[in-house]
């Protein structure tokens, strides 16, 4: 016991050193799979206030991207409204329609914080709880997809964006319906990767890549990239599939987060099915 | 609360906005990474107990992580770094030891001294931050890459910091 003792006096500065490294491991390797807290996140109301009072001072410097990508988005919303159509056959009659109704809403937003260059980024956002915002809902930029809600607060909340390692978004190739995991090298912005598509299916290069649609998070078809290029990994009989994102998420400024209002009933059918019986 | 005290919890706050607001946004590309905020840690007391530096830097750590969404990366640096600091003091020590009453900064101990002692202790926080962040031994040359430019650009960020919010002492003449 002696001995023990003067082991740990000799050794202290050392084991004090390990410990403090062992709590850091423990949380980086928690957190960046699912957060405990949002309080050990930029979400949380302090941080929020101030990231926001940066956005704000530095907003307009992006004023000019964001009316020219409003006026194109109204011009063609305008263009699908029925007073620019024409009628093509006289018997069909439109009516309030009652076969369709809305899955998923769409939450503007603004990206108040982001960064790009480290390994896993994530951006805060300026909605939160009270908004609505719930874990794990799916982030659309302007040009394509950004990511999933990954913790909330009151009045923020943080993005876990596809510049993270394992981002795994349900992406497909939207011509052949092939489906895989979206994964991020670490090192390249504009450039993710596609895995999961096997080899013995042809992959046309700059054919564009869609969500699948298939966690709930997303709709069907909302664009993540394209095909830059393929190349086959050693030993395994899958494709590597680079992906040009089509979303520049180093000048990201304006977001929507997609609620999803079936994705309860989804996830509960889905849970149920895996019970064994 | 005494003079001293609140300069270093000033610098502290001031190092800590300039590192979120600024260096955090600042894209430099390539997987450069600017970090400034160890001065901090480094300008700390000489005779402060290697605990309470240790736990300062690793609180210091946290609120950058908690700024920056790192989850620990910063405070398992920081204290890598706060850890190291007594033993390279030790290893530079000047011949007559150091005066408590002087800051370890780069007027008051000399351009040489400093350059030798932060040098290193930057190069390891950054070679350890850039290690988990990576994670990958396969990719150890990149990681060295990156500290290498990462290193540089900090260190003249400090001297940079140094020669704005530091008093120069009077040169006798």
């Amino acid at each position: 016991m002696r001995n023990f003792l003067a082991f740990l006096r000799q050794f202290r500065v050392i084991l004090f050193l390990v410990l403090l490294q062992a709590v850091g491991l423990t949380w980086y390797f928690d957190s960046s799979e699912y957060p405990r807290s949002q309080y050990l996140t930029s979400a949380n109301a302090v941080s929020g206030t101030w990231f926001q009072w940066q956005h704000e001072l530095t907003e307009f410097i992006h004023l000019k991207e964001n009316n020219d990508w409003l006026q194109k988005q109204v011009a063609e919303l305008e263009e699908k409204q029925l007073k620019n159509l024409i009628k093509l056959d006289r018997s069909l009659v439109k009516v309030n329609d009652t076969l369709h109704m809305v899955q998923y809403e769409y939450m503007p937003a603004e990206v108040i914080r982001s960064t790009h260059t480290m390994r896993n980024n994530y951006f805060t956002i300026n909605i939160g709880n009270n908004n609505g915002i719930k874990e794990g809902m799916g982030v659309f930029g302007v040009n394509g997809v950004v990511g999933t809600i990954n913790s909330v607060s009151e009045h923020f909340a943080t993005v876990k964006s596809c510049l993270t390692e394992n981002s795994n978004i349900a992406a497909m190739i939207e011509n052949s319906g092939e489906h895989g995991f979206l994964k991020w090298n670490g090192k390249d912005a504009r450039r993710g990767s596609l895995t999961g598509i096997s080899n013995d299916r042809k992959v046309k290069k700059w054919s564009k890549v869609v969500t699948r649609g298939s966690a709930g998070t997303f709709p069907q078809g909302l664009p993540i990239g394209k095909v830059e290029k393929t190349k086959s990994i050693e030993g395994k009989p899958l494709w590597d599939v680079t992906i040009l994102y089509s979303e520049d998420y180093r000048r990201i400024q304006r977001v929507f987060v997609i609620k999803n209002v079936l994705r309860d009933e989804q996830l509960e059918l889905e849970n149920n099915l895996n019970q064994p019986k | 609360m005494s003079p001293a005290i609140l300069t270093h919890i000033i610098r502290a706050v001031l190092l800590l906005v300039i590192q979120v607001s600024v260096f955090d946004d600042l894209p430099i590309g390539e997987g450069v990474h600017i970090m400034i905020y160890p001065l901090f840690i480094f300008l700390l007391p000489v005779e402060i107990n290697v605990f309470y530096l240790m736990l300062i830097a690793f609180g210091f750590g946290v609120l950058i992580d908690i700024n920056t969404d790192t989850f620990g990366l910063h405070a398992l640096s920081a204290s890598m770094f706060a850890y190291f600091r007594p033993l390279i003091f030790k290893l530079f020590a000047p011949r007559d030891g150091y005066d408590p009453l002087t800051e370890t900064n780069m007027f008051q101990m000399g351009f040489g001294w400093f350059l030798r002692t932060f040098g290193i202790l930057l190069l390891i926080h950054h070679f350890w931050f850039f290690l988990l962040m990576v994670f990958r031994i396969s990719e150890i040359l990149y990681i060295l890459k990156i500290t290498g430019f990462s290193v540089v650009l900090s260190f003249i960020l400090c001297i940079l910091y140094q020669q704005l919010f530091l008093r120069k002492p009077k040169k006798e003449a």
